[in-house]
């Protein structure tokens, strides 16, 4: 499904901040399995969902979706097989436009948009039923602009959105970082239903040890640029957050407070 | 007091696309373009050599239309592959226009031959008949674009062009050109200026090099003046952002022909335009305080956007009163 080659990715090259974020990186993840992350501050596991989705190019290797080479395609062009949920949950909609509009313009990802009405009352139908499967009321706030939301209810409406077309390719960077425990909880819940149905490859990113493990099919360690540690089955199952801390402290990479308290 | 009204309509409603197609530009994209200025001008003096030429009326307007559509894409263009801001590239536009459009006309000023143009048929009325078919025609004009605008903005490229302007992060994760939204929004307001443009020199009857300056300004000061009034909140109310685009622009012209009548020279008119801009930018920032006495809340961005500049608020972004000189 998505095949990365030989990934290099720089940052200012050429300047005295030049930072080599991915450093001839190779994965291939199969249709369907969910792929967890972990790694230390800077070990590049942004930078990878960043190539990925197309918002930075690499300098060198290639980037390959559903047998087509997309390296070359921009963030935009790929929204067809991927969706994002980000970590800021206030980066995945848009404040000022109703819970409607937002719906409505992830309705029409990866197709063509044309001059038809983005709101139709059969669209407005199909937003309620999906709404209603947060269990947040959010279906009768179709009006109201997103602004209005809290963290996690716009997270929830994100994670949503991303499942309104039929993706290929789930991409999770620490969405579940900004939400308070119980949410975190759901929204993650959330997750793991919408990869079940979407049939989607899923990558999340993660500083929780212990979701890591629990969650998915596979788990990657990334440090400097590279996947250093790569576990799926009862490998995976029978790893605990602590195996995964020496794995990350004997790289040399000091593993965050966050990953420590969190494991 | 019905001079007041008639004046203020037919000085006013020609200007309804040009201030549509600003206020897609600052509030729906929150950018600036100048190039509005040279676009209107050129709309107009294509439409005055066009009826002059013994072409037909929707001909003239069509080509002016274009004409500024045109300029918007090239503005676009210029922004898109040298990189450099809207408001500079527009600058640039504004500036080369004056000459494009002095050869367009081919002298500063341009009459309408007699019976040219869309009032040429009128001239023989009473005036008061005259002036009222005349503010129903340029109404019809002014309301069909309004309309069609609003429309467009509420099909799914209009909603890719709201969202650009709000969230460019999330607008492209969702699978939408920005480069594209922008060239859509240019075009639209500077064929709306090309109209505008049109209408103007067809009820004055002559076609000027400088009809276009300062429309920039005037369009942000309609704007301001018709979110005081209308207050339409999100980009999601389309219907109550044309209602204040309407409401904006009648009162922008009523307040300078009230001001004309009030005995003040034409050469005052820039002043009042800088002091409706500075009490229309005053009131706006201490809306938060009315808010709490008037009824129906202005939508904000929620504050506290943690790493994502694409977030940003209309709040922090209300256009400064601009000192400079216009006309
Ligand atoms: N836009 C950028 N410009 C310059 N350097 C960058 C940029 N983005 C990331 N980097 C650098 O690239 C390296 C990898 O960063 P990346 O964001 O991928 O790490 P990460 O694994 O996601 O870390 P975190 O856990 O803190 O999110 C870091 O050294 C970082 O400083
Ligand atoms: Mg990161």
């Amino acid at each position: 499904m998505l095949c990365l080659e030989n990934i290099r990715l720089v940052h200012n090259p050429g300047t005295p901040t030049e930072v080599t974020a991915l450093d001839g990186l190779d994965l291939h993840i199969p249709a369907g399995q969910f792929v967890t992350v972990v790694g230390s501050n800077g070990a590049g596991k942004s930078s990878l969902v960043n190539v990925v989705s197309g918002v930075h190019r690499p300098r060198s290797g290639r980037v390959i979706i559903d047998g087509r080479d997309v390296t070359r395609l921009p963030d935009h062009a790929r929204a067809a097989w991927i969706s994002r949920v980000f970590d800021n949950p206030l980066a995945g909609t848009a404040p000022e436009l109703s819970l409607a509009d937002n719906l409505a313009l992830a309705m029409a990802r990866g197709g063509r948009r044309r001059l038809r009405p983005a709101l139709t009352r059969q669209r407005r139908e199909l937003m309620r039923a999906q709404l209603a499967t947060l269990g947040l009321g959010l279906e009768n706030r179709l009006t109201d602009p997103v602004a209005l939301f809290s963290a996690g209810q716009r997270q929830s409406v994100t994670m949503l959105m991303a499942g309104l077309t039929q993706p290929k390719l789930l991409l999770l960077d620490e969405h579940l970082a900004a939400l308070d425990p119980r949410t975190r909880a759901r929204v993650l819940e959330l997750t793991v239903r919408m990869h079940d149905r979407l049939g989607c490859a899923s990558l999340m990113i993660t500083h929780s040890m212990r979701q890591a493990i629990d969650v998915g099919d596979r788990l990657l360690v990334m440090a400097r640029g590279r996947v250093v540690f790569d576990a799926a089955g009862p490998d995976k199952t029978n790893l605990t957050p602590s195996d995964l801390v020496d794995i990350i402290a004997g790289l040399g990479d000091a593993p965050t407070d966050r990953q420590l308290l969190a494991g | 007091m019905h001079y007041l009204l008639t004046d203020t309509l037919i000085a006013g409603l020609p200007l309804l696309p040009v201030v549509m197609g600003i206020y897609l530009v600052i509030r729906i994209r929150q950018d600036f373009d100048l190039t509005v200025d040279g676009s209107l001008t050129l709309g107009g003096a294509v439409a005055a050599v066009s009826l002059n030429h013994g072409l037909p009326v929707p001909v003239a307007i069509i080509a002016a239309i274009a004409a500024g559509m045109l300029a918007g894409l090239v503005t676009t263009t210029l922004h898109l592959a040298f990189r450099v801001p809207v408001i500079l590239a527009g600058l640039v536009m504004s500036i080369g226009m004056r000459t494009l459009n002095l050869r367009v006309l081919g002298r500063p000023s341009t009459s309408l031959d007699a019976g040219a143009g869309l009032f040429g048929g009128l001239s023989g009325l009473a005036p008061t008949a005259h002036d009222w078919i005349v503010i129903a025609i340029l109404a019809a004009f002014a309301l069909v674009f309004l309309a069609g605008v609003s429309l467009l903005l509420l099909t799914e490229v209009g909603l890719a062009l709201r969202a650009t302007g709000v969230n460019v992060g999330m607008a492209r994760a969702q699978g939408v050109d920005d480069r594209r939204s922008l060239a859509l929004c240019l075009a639209l307001a500077n064929a709306g200026a090309g109209l505008s443009g049109a209408l103007i020199v067809q009820s004055q009857g002559f076609a000027d090099s400088s009809t276009g300056t300062g429309t920039l300004l005037a369009g942000i000061g309609a704007v301001l003046l018709g979110e005081l009034v209308a207050r339409p909140g999100s980009a999601s109310r389309v219907g109550r952002v044309a209602l204040s685009v309407l409401a904006g622009t009648v009162l922008y012209r009523a307040i300078l022909v009230g001001a004309l009548r009030a005995g003040l020279e034409a050469t005052d008119l820039d002043g009042i335009t800088a002091l409706i801009l500075v009490a229309a930018v005053a009131v706006n920032r201490y809306l938060p305080t009315l808010n709490k006495i008037l009824p129906r809340p202005r939508s904000r961005a929620a504050p506290g956007a943690r790493s994502s500049p694409p977030v940003r608020s209309t709040a922090s972004r209300r256009p400064e009163p601009v000192a400079e000189e216009v006309g």
